[in-house]
């Protein structure tokens, strides 16, 4: 656990009927993360020191960092500052990480969203984001079918 | 603000808040995801809330505080385990949402004393337990868990207490 004096911090974890390898997938490839990501896609070469980008389908970056940590398909870590809120973007980076371990017949994933300074409304927004962004990708990978309240950008933002 | 341990947990099932409630209350469908444990909370305010264990153990677990189908159940939730029997019982509370063909489930786990043992296993056994939930609602099959599948030194601890 972080430090919560210091720290703003979200932690999700989910256990998901999957393979390590078919979860990495689903994390990466934009024609998955368009099913349960509200049809963002990710602009990266996915090595380290690589410039990363979340992409809104209209055309505008929504968060951008880089590539801190890779090694599929257990553990990636990445920068990420919020691009088109400017009064998030001004909370500079915070640090996402992907932790992503088999347990049988499923794969145990976290989701750790820290931001280095108390009182962030960047992780609070993101609190709000998470558990229905990973609900729906846990649903993608056991059903076929993402939820669908994730499946479109959100109206007006 | 209060330091005290509150734990939050809100997942996502594409259903409706009469099948999540069914399979929150009904002991013949918690024991298909629920690490096996029959969890009877059907009662009225007021009424116990009990649960069996796989050994077919009963134990009162606490009591109904609120019973508001298919939207809102508290419980109150006290500790079985040797190293947290001690503590006072702590309170749960599942809020159920309609959103666009799916429901939004709220799990609220608080009212602890500071530096609980039971804070530290409920935080490790719900995410389990209702990952299993949206499992056994969107495919129905449960994921196959059992206590050792819920991770750390005292995983037995955890599994038990997110199943009791």
């Amino acid at each position: 656990m972080t430090d919560a004096a210091k720290n703003s911090s979200f932690v999700y974890v989910t256990y998901i009927r999957t393979t390590p390898q078919k979860l990495w997938q689903a994390l990466i490839e934009p024609e998955f993360t368009r099913q349960f990501w509200a049809a963002t896609t990710q602009d990266c070469d996915w090595k380290v020191g690589s410039s990363w980008k979340l992409m809104i389908p209209d055309g505008r970056v929504g968060d951008a960092g880089e590539v801190l940590e890779i090694d599929p398909p257990q553990r990636l870590v990445l920068s990420w500052r919020n691009e088109f809120r400017p009064e998030l973007r001004a909370e500079g980076f915070s640090r996402l990480t992907y932790l992503l371990e088999p347990q049988g017949e499923m794969v145990k994933l976290t989701v750790t969203h820290e931001m280095p300074h108390p009182g962030s409304q960047f992780i609070e927004k993101v609190s709000g984001g998470w558990p229905i962004i990973l609900s729906s990708l846990k649903s993608l990978l056991e059903t076929g079918e993402s939820l669908e309240a994730t499946r479109r950008w959100p109206e007006g933002v | 603000m209060s330091d005290k341990p509150k734990f939050v947990y809100v997942i996502y099932i594409a259903s409706t808040p009469d099948k999540v409630w069914q399979a929150l209350t009904d002991p013949d469908q918690t024991e298909k995801y629920w690490f096996g444990y029959r969890v009877n909370a059907n009662g009225k305010v007021g009424a116990p809330f009990i649960a069996r264990n796989p050994g077919g153990e009963d134990f009162d677990k606490g009591v109904i505080l609120e019973s508001d189908p298919p939207r809102r159940i508290a419980c109150t939730w006290r500790p079985q385990h040797d190293n947290d029997r001690h503590e006072r019982p702590s309170r749960v509370t599942f809020d159920l949402a309609p959103l666009r063909g799916q429901v939004r489930l709220t799990i609220v786990h608080d009212d602890f004393d500071e530096g609980s043992k039971a804070f530290e296993s409920i935080s490790r056994g719900w995410p389990a337990v209702l990952s299993s939930l949206k499992s056994y609602l969107e495919t129905g099959r449960a994921l196959e868990m059992s206590a050792r599948d819920v991770d750390d030194k005292s995983c037995a601890a955890a599994a038990a207490e997110a199943g009791a």
